[in-house]
């Protein structure tokens, strides 16, 4: 199936016009799939400390479902209907994000829509890594440290991006 | 000759039987054990190709001693079996000379044979002349004793018994030739000259009857004479011969005169013509008689033939003149009669004979000879039927009635394929220098070839090949008993054609005296262009003379006058005849074609005002003369009707048919198909040099079509239709399609100029470059209002169709399911059109009531289905409503990306109720997406919910150039409520789109249902597109007027055309685009209306578009047009059987 001419146009778009502190690459075998990397929004607890712009880097794995799940069910049907499947590859401590990386977010729910791109994904996920909201979570024992202990959830946090994510290229 | 396998004399001789089958072998055992005659005599015919290996051997046997027993000098040159000479067909032995057709005489005779038949003040027969003078010893006055005192005869009767004694026993079955030739060679000299009266042509084994009983009347070897009864012309005779029936009765008599017997009534019946009618003389040997002969024992006799040397010179028949139009001879004269028994008579004898023709134009002639004879059988039965039938007058017939059987698909394409064998090799002619436009090589070719055909230049090929229906055959050079024959020298052949009888000596030539043709290049190959390239390149000689010396002319008026008292002549005129919507076409393109001044046409419409045409072109009025004069055939036809009504006068006529024309032009000469139309004979009856006919389809279902043709052309002998219907149409009625095709062929070769689109030059090129076209469908989408009313059409189509299979009656219903299907087509145009149809309203009531009785009853009714459509259609009020600002926000918006395909521009731009913009398609479907999980969908971008009657096309008016506003306009449509049909909605969105990218495009929209277009056209007004209209209910004038319009304008312009008016002719190369609004049931008539687009001239590319209903009865009917494609081409062979159900089949597809 040739590739939609939205994906193309989502992708060339990354390319030539990145988002500061993003990082989205197609896989080589499966244009759809992106290997993404996310710098933490400088004040968050995933904001590197010896730099200051510099943050660690959040592996993640995107998977822009574009295509149509229904297309193969649903013949002639060319319009993305289904949402972007998107998680965490690295490990992280986050209320809004589970042990398997899965994110809570409305946009990838209930308010997902066809209008959204990779681009404002990606860009909302970098919002929620500086505004984590423990009202709403996923993981639950990490919101419940979030809300008795904020401070020391914080540290938790940056202690796991210390051990886990990967730093920032100069 | 196959007869002599009987003889007895031959049992146990080897050489004979190897010669022979081996069923020959056996019943000849049979025949010599038993002694009892065979059952069948056809059974003793050997095969054709061992006949002649058998001929020779056998007849070596007995020819060598008969031979060595004559010892006198004999003359068998002249007479080659003078023992049994006198025993033709002067009924009773007379000593009197008989009537010698040529009075000519053996000048070689050594007696003086001149000085004896002076003295006896006679001729004498060639055969008592031998004998004489065998017998007189070069004697003169011996001669005249023994011819006196009928001496002679006592030698004729002598020397049979002892011929026949001899031959018997062929003792000595020795290698021959040796012997007999010391005889032959004296008399071979002698035959040098070119006197013969009789000669021989074969011989062949008969069957005949005794009407006497005794024994030792005839046996075998014995000569017997075949006789007529002439004696007998008693009034009985006659009054039999007037009601039909003659006698035939042959009989054969010993050499005493007394009859023994007579010959079976199947070869009488022609061999009695053939000798009534002085045609052939036969002689007869006995092969096999019962010693004891009782009446009616079958008697087996050998008949040798011999041709009468006069039947060469005096034969004239008149077949090929023109009779008067009568052509429906009620009764044959007796002429004809005879004719024809004469015709019937010959091909019989050639066929027992099994003297095959050396040279013809027919390939398979065993079948052919059977055919002529089927025909004339035919011919014998209608002549029985019209005279049982009484008068069965010409007058009667309707006008329009076609007679003949309609020719097969393949049939004709088999035709038309013979007919095409273009010569690429033809030489090329260039045009006049006044002739303006340049031709294409193979139009040179043709102008070489009509220009030929005009000046009737004896093209050399042509003028060796033979008259087509004539056959050559060669003077056998031995006889049945392989004794040599004598010759003629530079006589070895002799013509005969089957068909009349006639026979000649001399080669037939086809002759042609037609100077004109048809020239039947398919449409688009630039006809009108080449006749122009003709009428600029001969003009007359009147013509000619007249620019180098403009002396008086009127000599030669005198001298041409003669062709009739009331035409004048019209030297410099061609008067072309065409269909009323090409007038214009012609004089246009007359125009465009020549030089300026050059060239002098008008257009006649047979008013008062240009009453006096005759004044106008005749000769002495040379210089004003107009070179072309246009008109149509209702002109010619009401010209024609106005003489006819003064009882023929022509004194008074002063128009078309006061003239003789240079040469007359008829285009689309398929209009005068039908010979029996007033048309045609209007044509007919003009006079003219040279007469030209071109039609793309020369033959349109039948072959009496090209038979008008060829009358209009006066080519001989065809354009009689006696003639045509004997070798053509009676053929081909007794199903001998191959003959008939093979005649019509040969009629057409020497006329007819074919070149089809797709043939290629040698190189490979084709023969036209058309500029490409490409053919695209266009899916349409039905509403689902639309789709509703489909439905329910089809549902009701369907179960009649299916109710009518289970009663087997669907042949009967067959009218009543194709108005349903037609219905659903309409359907698919667009729903309104179903309505507007009071029979249908008639019928769904019939039906409805059917339906209701049984329980079937629908829940909606077709009429409230079509409300909603209506309901649901041309509803913009409140879409434009919305203040112009919106509007304007709309269309300026920066982005013009559809958010959800990322398709720039967006498709068919779509606007949400809080003015989010997305393609249409991408908008339907995602909120589809929604509905479909039951959620109310939310606006893509704002998340407002959506309402689905909130959702606007956007209509953009940026293609209309001819709205000068500074921005271009836009509307706002409500989402599924269209203008009109989703088809006609497709059609506006593909017309938008061109007019965007070229403002000044020309196309042609087709569609079948004038009521259709009649729909179009308030889309097409609505969108400001100019657009003009074109079907049959236009009068000509108009149409002409609408078709310059079209031509000529340089807006952005639409041609609304029915697909039947516009189907013929129409010449509509400026444009660019077709389409094409619903299927044809067959692809044929769909590609004829493109190429009225696609055709000569055209100069860009052009691009078709088809638009289909998906999954609707028309995507099945493009299924059953491929199949038809496939079937027309492959095998067309069917039954009507076969092609009812295939239409059955079609139908189930259509439904199914």
């Amino acid at each position: 199936m040739a590739l939609p001419k939205r994906i193309v146009k989502e992708t060339e778009r990354l390319i030539s016009e990145p988002v500061p502190g993003i990082s989205a690459v197609p896989h080589e075998d499966n244009l759809r799939y992106f290997d993404v990397e996310i710098h933490g929004p400088s004040g968050s607890p995933y904001e590197g400390k010896q730099v200051a712009i510099d943050a660690w880097h959040l592996v993640v794995r995107t998977v822009i479902n574009i295509d149509f799940t229904g297309a193969r069910t649903i013949p002639n049907r060319r319009l993305p209907d289904g949402s972007t499947k998107i998680r965490f590859l690295t490990k992280i401590y986050h209320p809004n994000v589970d042990k398997l990386g899965r994110i809570c977010l409305d946009v990838l729910k209930n308010n997902w829509s066809p209008a959204l791109q990779i681009r404002t994904i990606l860009l909302s996920i970098q919002a929620l890594l500086g505004a984590p909201n423990p009202d709403d979570p996923l993981a639950a024992d990490v919101a419940k440290s979030w809300k008795d202990d904020e401070n020391k959830a914080i540290t938790t946090a940056k202690e796991w991006t210390k051990n886990f994510a990967s730093p920032a290229p100069k | 000759m196959r007869l002599t396998t009987f003889e007895p004399a031959a049992d146990g001789n080897a050489r004979y039987c190897c010669a022979f089958g081996l069923r020959t072998v056996v019943l000849n055992m049979n025949f010599t054990n038993s002694g009892e005659p065979p059952a069948k005599k056809r059974r003793f015919f050997a095969d054709p190709d061992t006949c002649v290996s058998h001929e020779s051997t056998a007849s070596n046997i007995q020819n060598e001693p008969r031979h060595a027993k004559h010892l006198e000098p004999s003359r068998p040159s002249e007479v080659p079996t003078p023992n049994s000479a006198p025993s033709v067909i002067s009924a009773d032995n007379h000593p009197a000379p008989q009537p010698p057709p040529s009075t000519s005489s053996d000048a070689a005779v050594t007696f003086d044979q001149d000085a004896f038949q002076s003295l006896v003040g006679d001729t004498v027969s060639t055969d008592v002349l031998a004998i004489i003078r065998a017998k007189c010893g070069d004697s003169l006055e011996r001669a005249l004793n023994m011819y006196f005192d009928g001496t002679w005869k006592n030698f004729q009767v002598r020397s049979h018994p002892l011929m026949r004694s001899t031959t018997l026993h062929p003792s000595t079955p020795a290698p021959t030739t040796g012997l007999p030739s010391q005889n032959d060679r004296p008399t071979r000299t002698d035959t040098s000259n070119n006197n013969l009266d009789i000669r021989y042509i074969g011989a062949f084994g008969a069957e005949g009857w005794a009407t006497r009983s005794g024994t030792n009347l005839i046996k075998h070897g014995d000569v017997v004479k075949i006789e007529r009864q002439k004696a007998q012309q008693t009034p009985q005779r006659l009054r039999l011969a007037a009601s039909g029936k003659s006698d035939v009765i042959v009989r054969f008599t010993d050499n005493k005169g007394t009859e023994i017997g007579r010959l079976a009534k199947d070869a009488a019946n022609w061999i009695s013509s053939l000798i009534d009618q002085n045609v052939c003389r036969f002689e007869a040997t006995c092969v096999y008689a019962p010693e004891r002969l009782r009446t009616n024992d079958t008697v087996f006799l050998q008949l040798r033939c011999y041709l009468k040397m006069s039947i060469f010179q005096g034969t004239e028949f008149d077949l090929s003149d023109n009779r008067p139009t009568g052509f429906f001879e009620e009764r044959e004269s007796a002429e004809e009669r005879n004719l024809r028994l004469r015709q019937v008579g010959i091909v019989r004898l050639f066929q027992e004979i099994n003297l095959l023709p050396t040279k013809s134009n027919t390939a398979s002639h065993q079948n052919a000879r059977q055919g002529l004879l089927d025909a004339a059988e035919l011919a014998e039965k209608k002549s029985k039927q019209n005279q049982s039938n009484g008068r069965d007058t010409p007058g009667s017939q309707s006008d329009d009635a076609e007679e003949g059987e309609e020719l097969e698909q393949d049939q004709l394409d088999a035709l038309y394929r013979k007919a095409q064998s273009f010569d690429f090799s033809t030489p090329e002619a260039e045009p006049a220098p006044t002739f303006a436009m340049s031709l294409r090589p193979y139009q040179k070719q043709s102008l070489y070839w009509m220009l030929a055909k005009e000046k009737d230049e004896k093209n050399e090929a042509r003028e060796t090949s033979m008259h087509p229906l004539w056959e050559e055959y060669t003077w056998p050079l031995k006889d049945v008993d392989d004794k040599e024959l004598p010759q003629i020298e530079g006589q070895p052949n002799f013509y005969v054609n089957p068909y009349s009888g006639e026979m000649s000596l001399d080669f037939p030539y086809q002759e042609q005296h037609c100077l004109g043709g048809i020239l039947a290049d398919e449409m688009g190959l630039g006809k009108t262009i080449q006749m122009l390239s003709l009428i600029h390149s001969h003009k007359s000689e009147v013509v000619a003379h007249q620019s180098k010396k403009p002396a008086n002319t009127l000599p030669r008026t005198l001298q041409r006058s003669s062709s009739s008292y009331y035409t004048a002549s019209a030297p410099k005129t061609t008067l072309v005849i065409a269909p009323m919507s090409l007038l214009a076409q012609w004089q246009s393109e007359a125009e465009n074609a020549s030089k300026e001044g050059t060239l002098k046409s008008i257009v006649y419409y047979g008013n008062d005002k240009m009453d006096n045409l005759q004044a106008l072109c005749r000769e002495s009025n040379l210089t004003s003369a107009p070179d072309v004069i246009i008109t149509s055939y209702g002109v010619v036809l009401s010209e024609y009707s106005h003489i006819n009504s003064r009882l023929g006068s022509r004194e008074s006529h002063r128009g078309l048919f006061s003239l003789n024309f240079f040469r007359i032009i008829l285009d689309e000469a398929h209009t005068i198909k039908n010979r029996q139309s007033k048309t045609a004979k209007a044509c007919y009856e003009l006079s003219a040099e040279h007469r030209w006919v071109l039609t793309g389809t020369p033959i349109v279902n039948r072959l009496e079509d090209l038979f008008s043709l060829v009358r209009f052309l006066r080519v001989e002998p065809w354009n009689n239709f006696s003639f045509w219907r004997t070798f053509i149409t009676a053929p081909f009625e007794s199903k001998d399609f191959m003959r008939a095709l093979d005649v019509v062929q040969t009629v057409l070769e020497p006329l007819v100029m074919r070149r089809t689109k797709d043939m290629k030059t040698p190189n490979g090129e084709p023969l036209v470059m058309l500029p490409p076209k490409s053919v695209e469908i266009v899916d349409v989408e039905l509403s689902q209002a639309e789709r509703a009313v489909y439905d329910y059409v089809f549902a009701k189509a369907k179960r009649t169709f299916s109710a009518n299979i289970e009663k087997g009656t669907v042949m009967k219903a067959y009218t009543t399911i194709f108005a349903q299907i037609l219905r659903l087509r309409q359907t698919c145009c667009h729903p309104m059109l179903v309505r507007n149809q009071d029979i249908v309203a008639e019928e769904e009531l019939a039906g409805a009531e059917a339906d209701a009785a049984a329980g079937l009853s629908d829940d909606m009714d077709l009429q409230s289905l079509i409300e909603q459509f209506t309901a649901a259609t041309g509803d913009e009020k409140d879409a434009n409503a919305f203040g112009a600002h919106v509007l304007e926000q709309i269309r300026d918006e920066a982005v013009n990306e559809c958010p959800i395909c990322s398709e720039e521009p967006m498709i068919e731009q779509t606007v949400t109720g809080c003015w989010h913009s997305a393609c249409k398609k991408c908008l339907q479907d995602y909120m589809k997406h929604h509905t479909d999980r039951h959620e109310i969908p939310r606006c893509f971008n704002c998340r407002k919910p959506l309402n689905s009657r909130d959702i606007f096309q956007v209509v953009r008016h940026d293609d209309d150039t001819s709205a000068f506003q500074s921005s271009p306009k836009i509307s706002l449509q409500r989402l599924g409520v269209n203008e009109s049909s989703s088809k006609v909605v497709s059609l506006m969105a593909h017309l938008r789109v061109l007019r965007r990218e070229h403002p000044r495009m020309k196309s042609v929209v087709f569609s079948q249902f004038t009521s259709f277009m009649s729909l179009i056209e308030p889309a097409l007004t609505k969108a400001n597109m100019k657009f003009l209209r074109l079907d049959g209910t236009i009068s000509q004038k108009t149409r002409a007027a609408i078709l310059k319009e079209f031509a000529e304008g340089d807006k952005f312009t639409i041609l609304l055309l029915s697909l039947r008016a516009g189907g013929v002719g129409l010449n509509l190369t400026q444009a660019k685009r077709v389409y094409m609004m619903d299927p044809w049931w067959s692809f044929a008539i769909e590609a004829q209306a493109i190429d009225r687009v696609h055709r000569m001239g055209q100069d860009a590319e052009v691009k078709v578009y088809r638009f289909i209903c998906k999954d609707s009865v028309e995507e099945r009917m493009l299924k059953v047009q491929d199949r038809k494609k496939f079937i027309a081409t492959s095998l067309g062979m069917m039954t009507d059987e076969e092609k009812r159900l295939q239409r059955i089949e079609d139908i189930k597809d259509l439904l199914s």
